[in-house]
């Protein structure tokens, strides 16, 4: 393809690149790519030259890339054009567990010092830059980076602290699900909010107390003030800085005991020949299909996620439980799994568009359709405790994905029946026959297995286009 | 937490006063954090200085005591 072929093909500036002027993201021909600004020269060639570029490639630290001979998106501005690798599916802090939360806040000041043995510093610190990759943590903003002014504090302190230190202190010190503020508060949560729901224990971690307590009490003092300084950070108190937030982060410490989900498996009503059934009907579904991906809803702590993910297929494992993702995101990363990425999503109300624009960040279904759906003891959660109407729940399922392969639970079972302990029946339609009717419209069911020892059957449904 | 605010904070910045470093960043740092910074250094960089001390006391002393262990061996 010559530069003039791709000139013709559609392109489109991407919607969240727009705050730094070193550059920004285009996608031409289906094809992503970065546009390096003439006025981000010399940070690119430091970056390139220092051998900045190399280590952390090298490390798995930074996305790679490939200078491009193609005609910039705005060719006065341009200096270069690069093609990064495509990062399959970006997923964003909110939808992380705690340990994801806490790795990608090692991995962003693992590259800061990095950069600062090179002569080079981040000059944002943004965890929506790191993306989780083929098992790896990457930054995946090549402009990240500026040449170090010796004794110049480091820029992105502030967002580092937001994004990272705050939510993390507030899940480990208060509760998990506190990391849903970073859903509401798109640059991260602001100091002062943290340092007033932190209980006072917090203050006894000097990390803490330097970087969210007395940080709050000084953006309140010097709010909008001009104050000039003389005193400036030293390259050793800069590491310094690097080293007591380090510190703060990995003193942090949150584990998923006595979650509502953690012990699911345990506790199911399968029998062992009936579990043994169950997943070789969806080996052998998956075999047949081979999708390019699959997402996997309701994945608890991803037993049957490693099913797609172990044939080589990458695979998404979504849960609302916060422990349930915990857990397996400390499973993947003992067993260095590539293809595997548990994800916090609840379904009744999934990530939506949001940012600038309603553009900045996509909502889950934008970032789809997935190749495969595994929807397995879910339907019930969604039909009866979230009250979804049968027809609606197939609609959801077209969007999202192109193949189906789904359980359905019937009333009869002993987890329906604990979801309808305490309210009344109002689910008359909830049952084989209206489930295969309403999922018809949409779906063509190529398969229906009744699950051994159990009530239920598994359904391999294909999109009806 | 006040008493950091109405006394320390101001005490600290009135001994350090003098020019702002200007950079070209795109994100503001935030006068108060970039100031907090500026504030903590000596402390933060004073107990990096003390880590790595006491790191290369660690390193050497364990170097010591495994070289006896390999002349023992020997």
């Amino acid at each position: 393809m010559t530069p003039a072929d791709i000139h013709l093909e559609q392109r489109d500036p991407e919607s969240s690149s727009f705050r730094d002027p070193s550059g920004f993201l285009f996608t031409s021909g289906g094809v992503l790519y970065r546009q390096v600004n003439q006025s981000y020269r010399p940070d690119y060639d430091r970056l390139m030259e220092s051998g900045l570029y190399e280590r952390l490639v090298e490390q798995g630290l930074l996305v790679p890339h490939q200078e491009v001979d193609i005609e910039p998106y705005r060719a006065g501005l341009a200096y270069k054009v690069i093609q990064p690798q495509a990062v399959p599916f970006i997923s964003y802090p909110y939808e992380w567990c705690f340990s994801q939360l806490q790795d990608a806040a090692l991995a962003t000041l693992q590259i800061q010092k990095t950069a600062l043995e090179h002569g080079m510093a981040l000059k944002d610190s943004s965890a929506y830059n790191i993306q989780f990759f083929q098992g790896r943590l990457c930054l995946i903003d090549t402009l990240s980076f500026e040449v170090y002014q010796e004794g110049r504090p480091w820029t992105a302190y502030r967002q580092f602290c937001q994004h990272f230190l705050a939510p993390l202190s507030l899940m480990a010190y208060r509760d998990v699900r506190l990391g849903q503020l970073l859903r509401t508060n798109i640059d991260g949560i602001p100091l002062d909010l943290a340092a007033g729901l932190l209980p006072f224990k917090a203050r006894l971690s000097l990390p803490l107390f330097l970087h969210i307590y007395l940080h709050a009490a000084s953006q309140k003092r010097y709010a909008g003030q001009r104050v000039d300084t003389a005193r400036q950070v030293s390259s050793t108190a800069m590491k310094g800085l690097i080293d007591s937030l380090e510190a703060g982060v990995r003193g942090l410490k949150w584990s998923p005991a006595g979650t509502a989900w953690g012990d699911y498996y345990e506790e199911h009503n399968y029998t062992q020949r009936g579990i043994e059934h169950k997943k070789a009907l969806v080996q052998e579904f998956l075999e047949a299909i081979r999708p390019e991906n699959v997402w996997d809803l309701g994945a608890n702590t991803g037993f049957f996620s490693r099913l797609a993910s172990d044939q080589g297929i990458p695979t998404l494992a979504f849960d609302v439980d916060p422990g349930a993702v915990e857990k397996n995101y400390r499973e993947c990363r003992a067993q260095n799994e590539k293809n595997l990425l548990p994800l916090l999503m609840d379904l009744t109300n999934p990530s939506p568009d949001l940012g600038w624009h309603h553009q900045e960040r996509r909502s889950l279904l934008r970032r789809g359709p997935a190749g495969a759906l595994l929807a397995l003891a879910l339907v019930h959660h969604l039909a009866i405790a979230n009250n979804v109407p049968l027809d609606r729940l197939a609609d959801f399922f077209k969007d999202l994905g192109r193949w189906l392969i789904i359980e359905f639970v019937p009333k009869s079972d002993s987890q329906v029946q604990k979801l309808l302990a305490a309210r009344e029946d109002i689910f008359g339609d909830y049952a084989v026959e209206p489930f295969e009717q309403a999922f018809s419209r949409c779906f063509t069911i190529h398969r229906r297995e009744e699950i051994s020892d159990s009530e239920r059957i598994l359904y391999l449904m294909e999109r009806k286009d | 937490m006040n008493l950091i605010v109405t006394v320390f904070l101001p005490l600290l910045t009135a001994i350090f006063a003098g020019p702002l470093l200007k950079g070209k960043a795109y994100l503001d740092p935030g006068s108060g954090s970039f100031i907090l910074q500026i504030l903590i250094a000596t402390l933060v960089g004073g107990l990096f200085i003390l880590k790595t001390f006491w790191q290369r006391v660690q390193t050497f002393f364990r170097s010591l005591f495994s070289r006896n262990k390999d002349d023992q061996e020997e």
